[in-house]
């Protein structure tokens, strides 16, 4: 059985815990065993990444170290953490200094980064551990035809010479698990632009703007839902639909890439935590 | 913040020690790759939703030397990094890590927007970002979706963190 420590971040347990639960039953289902990391930090994206490189490194570099205590790689769910980790490890297997500034500030919990682990994002472990034919043969509930956007998000998916998950400009591997789950995998416009998120810290109206940008292109494209695979956007893609600018409009249900394939899966809707989604799949999981 | 230098009582130089200083910062090598051709700002969703942002601009003003204008202003801090410019930049310039380099470098001389501020306080206080919002409600969740409700997120190594790296500078 495939281990991975889970590094679940800040936002995905508080504020979309069907995520962590619904990754945690699908992975399980095909026979990857997740362990939760215990007294992690804040992996520093967004924000202490913009005032210290090095605090940024140490914070990151402290996660990545306690999984080689673990001696697992990690999986991250989140784009805004899968990319934070991936980054940092790429600076400290290529920065000695860094590297060794710090492992001393690591040292006296008897930590040590040496560049052993992997780290991965959930959709990685789909295409790399899990692969597409499992997938396929794990299928008991397929949908029918339900029309459905993948949104990838930004950090997931880019830089890509540093997080390797897919092609930055042609993503494909969830719109794949959507088709073969027995959905059909939408085009639109944008579909590699960013949710707007980061924008919230520091203008809300804008980031506002770019999400419900990114929901009419979507609209437009007539779908039944949008499939997410970053806490971090799909809380956003969610929220959006609920400000002023959305009034009036009919809400597209936005689910997790984990819930949507865990149905199909014959996972309960209620195991997947489908119920607490603010914005109701029924019309999607009625095709079945 | 809200205070923007003018050109007229700022003395620019041409060569722009400020594109050097940003060259020496961690991230900031590449910014003088740019050949100004605009392709960053016509992939950006930020600059297509308000006129306040450009990044071929803040680049150029980079590069110019307008130091003081830049670190003074917002506009380091409109990025959000989704680097969907440097997909699509011929030059290799990478924008995000750039404007991250500005921003610790406007952050040192004490300009940095409150929103960031705040977070920045909160995560060197809790060691993450949501102590506060996590409530009895999402507790309860947590425990029907069959989740650990004990998060144990760690505390002692951002206190360390602030010790090393924020003393005194701009966090109190
Ligand atoms: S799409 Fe938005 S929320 Fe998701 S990783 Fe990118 S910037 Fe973050
Ligand atoms: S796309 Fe690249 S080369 Fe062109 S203006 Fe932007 S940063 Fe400069
Ligand atoms: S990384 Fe920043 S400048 Fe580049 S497209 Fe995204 S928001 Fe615009």
């Amino acid at each position: 059985m495939k281990e991975f420590a889970l590094y679940a971040g800040c936002t995905t347990p508080v504020r979309l815990p069907a995520y962590e639960a619904s990754v945690t039953k699908v992975l399980e289902k095909f026979g990857v065993k997740l362990i939760p990391m215990k007294d992690v930090n804040c992996c520093g994206a967004q924000y202490i990444e913009s005032v210290s490189y090095n605090a940024f490194a140490a914070m990151s570099g402290r996660i990545l170290a306690l999984a080689e205590s673990m001696g697992r790689d990690i999986l991250a769910i989140c784009g805004a953490c899968s990319g934070s980790l991936k980054i940092v490890k790429h600076e400290l297997d290529n920065n000695e200094k860094l590297r060794a500034e710090v492992n001393s500030l690591l040292e006296d919990e008897g930590l040590k980064y040496t560049g052993t682990v992997e780290v991965k994002h959930l959709l990685q472990v789909f295409r790399e551990d899990i692969g597409y034919d499992a997938i396929k043969a794990a299928i008991v509930k397929p949908y029918n035809g339900v029309r459905l956007a993948a949104h990838y998000g930004c950090h997931v998916l880019r830089p890509p010479d540093i997080v390797h998950v897919d092609d930055p400009e042609n993503p494909t591997i969830i719109d794949r698990i959507v088709e073969i789950a027995g959905g059909v995998a939408v085009d639109y416009t944008g579909k590699t632009r960013c949710c707007g998120g980061p924008m919230l810290g520091i203008d809300e109206e804008v980031a506002g703007k770019i999400g419900t940008d990114k929901i009419d292109n979507i609209r437009a494209a007539n779908v039944d839902g949008i499939i997410t695979a970053c806490g971090f956007c799909d809380i956003q893609l969610t929220q959006v639909q609920f400000g002023n600018e959305a009034e009036g409009k009919e809400r597209i249900p936005v689910l997790q890439l984990t819930q949507y394939l865990g149905v199909a899966l014959g996972i309960d809707a209620e195991v997947l935590g489908i119920s607490l989604n603010k914005i109701s799949p029924a019309h999607i999981l009625a095709t079945q | 913040m809200d205070e923007v230098n003018t050109a007229a009582n700022t003395n620019h130089v041409p060569s722009s020690n400020f594109a050097k200083e940003v060259e020496a910062m961690p991230g900031g090598a590449d910014i003088a790759k740019c050949i100004q051709c605009g392709m960053c700002t016509a992939s950006c969703m930020v600059a297509s939703t308000t006129d306040k942002y450009r990044p071929r601009k803040l680049i150029q003003m980079i590069l110019l030397g307008l130091r003081e204008e830049v670190l003074s202003s917002d506009l380091p801090w409109l990025c959000m990094t989704c680097r969907m410019c440097e997909e699509r930049c011929q030059e290799n310039v990478n924008l995000a890590e750039i404007f991250h380099a500005v921003r610790e470098i406007a952050a040192r001389e004490g300009y940095i927007p409150p929103a960031f501020k705040n977070a920045i306080d909160v995560v060197l206080k809790d060691g993450w970002m949501l102590e506060d919002a996590y409530s009895d409600f999402i507790e309860d969740d947590r425990d029907d979706l069959g989740l650990d409700t004990d998060l144990s997120w760690n505390k002692k190594f951002v206190a360390k963190l602030k010790k090393k790296y924020f003393k005194g500078v701009f966090i109190k």
